[in-house]
């Protein structure tokens, strides 16, 4: 196992300099055993309905010991060696597993900090190698070592990256002397403070808290007296304490209430996540790389390096565009985090803030007022064919006699109106060396894709397009979303098949 | 809208208009045969469960027994006999000026355009029946997300090597 390049720099010594996670992970362990032992609930359930209360304490001792004998199991069997210009990771308690990381190979390191991981002044360091296709727990992670140890490792295989001739000091550098090297080519492009995170709060107004609450309420139905949804419980209690006719004589007054509880609690949760995720957000240019750190309890700290940057996109929403605030995302090999495809390098900001970001990338913003085309019309075609199934629906109900069915055709001319309307907001532009397609009404999207970036190029047509001598290029381009694709729809035919030639002849990004 | 004349195929019952007027070359005729076997291999396990169900439940429902399995196994020959040499004309291929250019369909056709300097890797696959013509199919992989496999079937097996031999050439003279 040990036939890698470091055991010869090791060779005279029986035993590398292997490493240990950090103690403290034990203690996350601990932490993490409080989610994990909801599926233990099934069980306990399962012993209190058969009647064998005596049981039950026993069991959650016995699960909890076994689960605390696990994770100090699993920690004595992973171990870990920085050697000159690879890492080796040693893991697995009964199936033992070996990994070998080139520095060379590691596109990405990311470090995170969760509450409690930032109690304990320990870090998660992931690594993206930039191996395609099977998802993230295929890249290496070390959860978790101390933040210092992290950040020297990082700044270890930084160093190697940015001069890959030059001899690489010891690599369990303990010292700051690199990272201050490091810092001195660094320069802020963008940064949040409280002011604009509170702003971009509001903005970021959502009901959806309200739904979760909702939920919640349901949930705890039966704990609460009365459900804080239902008017007749609101005036139940008004009774109760002589309310009700001041509440009836004033009936607008509870209207006002409503409503704005409702806005409250959607400024107020749109706030909260905002700051929540957004607190302290930088966002530097380093040699290489755009380095991005951020987070109020979890705190991540992510580098994008340039070069695999493939696309970059904007979104804004109708409202919020009116003000000129825009979100800049970067579509990139690695994806940012589990859920999110594309990294949010710039969460908020106006577009003037933007610009440098992306001369950074050397991906510029097409024009507002430049020679964008249209597409055709009939790209509302899907959202007719909705509007008809929700007519279709809402009639059959009404037939059946069910008055709520008429929500039915009113949504569809509803849908039917909007996608019209929609329709005329899917433009595209071909700037010589990328091409910019704008999409969306409540959420305009614009991509600015580079031509390099495009990896294969389809020309669909169908039976509606083919006989208006129409089509729709969609573009093959690395990293994002398999179902968030990049497309032209409804373009004429020849000024489509003129465009992919231009494309397809660009030559890869330097 | 310009012009409807080239988008067209001229002829309707040329089975290759559609690629003479695009510009492409047709998959090998044989393919024909490979696309029905494993149609008929989809298909009449299908129409057997099909007979099975009929015979089991509707005869004992004392409904219409029989009429089920008759158009279960009326569908499933008109599917073997009619369509694979429609769907076989469909598809069609270009190689050459540095790109790979594969078009399928009628109803939604796609016609993909790969550059060779794009392609990550090239796989040349046989299946069983595909052997048993003497044919192959192309799998070249880009690095997109979208379309990171284009498939190119029904290609005899040298001319699938020489192919796949073409474009690994153009990604040496790439790197080099």
């Amino acid at each position: 196992m040990s036939e890698s390049p470091t055991a010869d720099v090791a060779a005279p010594l029986p035993e590398p300099d292997w490493q240990r996670l950090h103690p403290a992970t034990l203690a996350l362990a601990i932490v993490k055993l409080g989610p994990r032992s909801l599926n233990f609930l099934p069980a306990v359930a399962a012993l209190g309905f058969t009647g064998n209360w005596v049981y039950i304490v026993p069991a959650i001792l016995l699960f909890i010991l076994f689960s605390l004998v696990g994770a100090w199991l699993r920690w004595l069997r992973f171990r870990f060696l920085v050697g000159a210009d690879e890492i080796v990771i040693e893991s697995g308690v009964l199936s033992r597993q070996h990994r070998t990381i080139p520095f060379d190979r590691i596109q990405d390191v990311g470090i995170e900090q969760g509450l409690v991981a930032r109690a304990l002044g320990i870090a998660k360091v992931g690594f993206e190698t930039g191996a395609g296709g099977a998802g993230k727990e295929n890249d290496a992670n070390l959860d978790a070592i101390g933040l210092d140890a992290a950040q020297a490792l990082r700044t270890t295989i930084r160093a190697h990256r940015s001069a890959p001739v030059a001899v690489v000091p010891v690599a369990t550098t303990e010292g700051e002397a690199a990272p201050v090297a490091a810092a001195d080519e660094d320069k802020l492009l963008f940064a949040m403070g409280p002011r604009q995170l509170i702003i971009a709060g509001l903005f970021n107004f959502s009901l959806a808290a309200l739904a979760v609450v909702g939920a919640g309420m349901q949930f705890f139905d039966n704990l609460l007296p009365f459900n804080i949804f239902d008017p007749r419980d609101w005036v139940d209690i008004a009774e109760d304490y002589g309310l009700d006719q001041w509440v009836v004589a004033h009936r607008w007054v509870a209207g006002i209430g409503g409503v704005v509880s409702l806005l409250l609690i959607g400024f107020a949760s749109g706030v909260v996540t905002m700051i929540f995720a957004n607190w302290g957000f930088r966002l530097t240019r380093e040699p290489r790389s755009l380095r991005r750190t951020r987070g109020l309890t979890t705190r991540t700290d992510v580098a994008i390096p340039v070069r695999r940057v493939q696309a970059a996109i904007l979104v804004t929403g109708w409202f919020r565009k009116r003000f000129g605030w825009h979100e800049l995302r970067l579509q990139s090999l690695a994806s940012d985090g589990e859920k999110e495809k594309d990294h949010q390098v710039v969460p908020f900001a106006q577009l003037a803030d933007i610009d440098p970001v992306l001369a950074e990338i050397a991906i510029p913003r097409a024009a507002e007022d430049a020679d964008w085309q249209h597409s055709h019309r009939i790209v509302a075609l899907g959202g007719f064919v909705g509007a008809v199934g929700a007519t279709i629906g809402g009639l059959t109900a009404v037939s059946f006699g069910q008055p709520l069915g008429w929500f039915g055709p009113l949504t569809g001319v509803l849908i039917g109106a909007g996608s019209l309307f929609g329709a005329r907001f899917h433009r595209w532009i071909d700037l010589g060396d990328q091409v910019a397609i704008r999409r969306g009404m409540w959420k305009p999207k614009t991509t600015l894709l580079p031509h390099a970036s495009v990896q294969s190029a389809d020309l669909k047509t169908d039976f509606i397009l083919r006989p208006l001598g129409l089509a729709t290029l969609v573009f093959g381009v690395p990293g994002g979303s398999a179902l968030a694709s990049h497309e032209i729809p409804a373009i004429p035919r020849s000024v489509a098949e003129a465009l992919r030639a231009r494309i397809l002849t660009a030559k890869a990004r330097v | 809208m310009t012009d409807i004349d080239t988008v067209h195929p001229t002829d309707p019952f040329d089975p290759q208009a559609i690629n003479t007027s695009e510009g492409l070359d047709p998959v090998d005729p044989r393919y024909t045969n490979v696309l029905r076997i494993t149609t008929a291999m989809n298909l009449i396990p299908l129409a057997i469960g099909a007979s099975v169900f009929d015979a089991l439940l509707i005869r004992h429902l004392e409904g219409p027994y029989g009429l089920i399995t008759g158009l279960a196994w009326l569908i499933a020959i008109f599917m073997i006999i009619s369509f694979p040499a429609r769907r076989m004309q469909r598809w069609g291929y270009k190689i050459g000026e540095g790109q790979l250019r594969v078009a399928r369909g009628w109803l939604f056709r796609t016609d993909t355009i790969v550059p060779f300097v794009r392609v990550q890797h090239i796989d040349v696959g046989q299946g069983p029946v595909e052997r048993w013509f003497g044919l192959s199919h192309l799998i070249v992989h880009t690095s997109g997300t979208h379309n990171s496999t284009v498939t190119l079937p029904g290609l005899p097996a040298d001319l699938a090597a020489a192919m796949r031999e073409t474009i690994r050439r153009h990604i040496q003279t790439d790197f080099a």
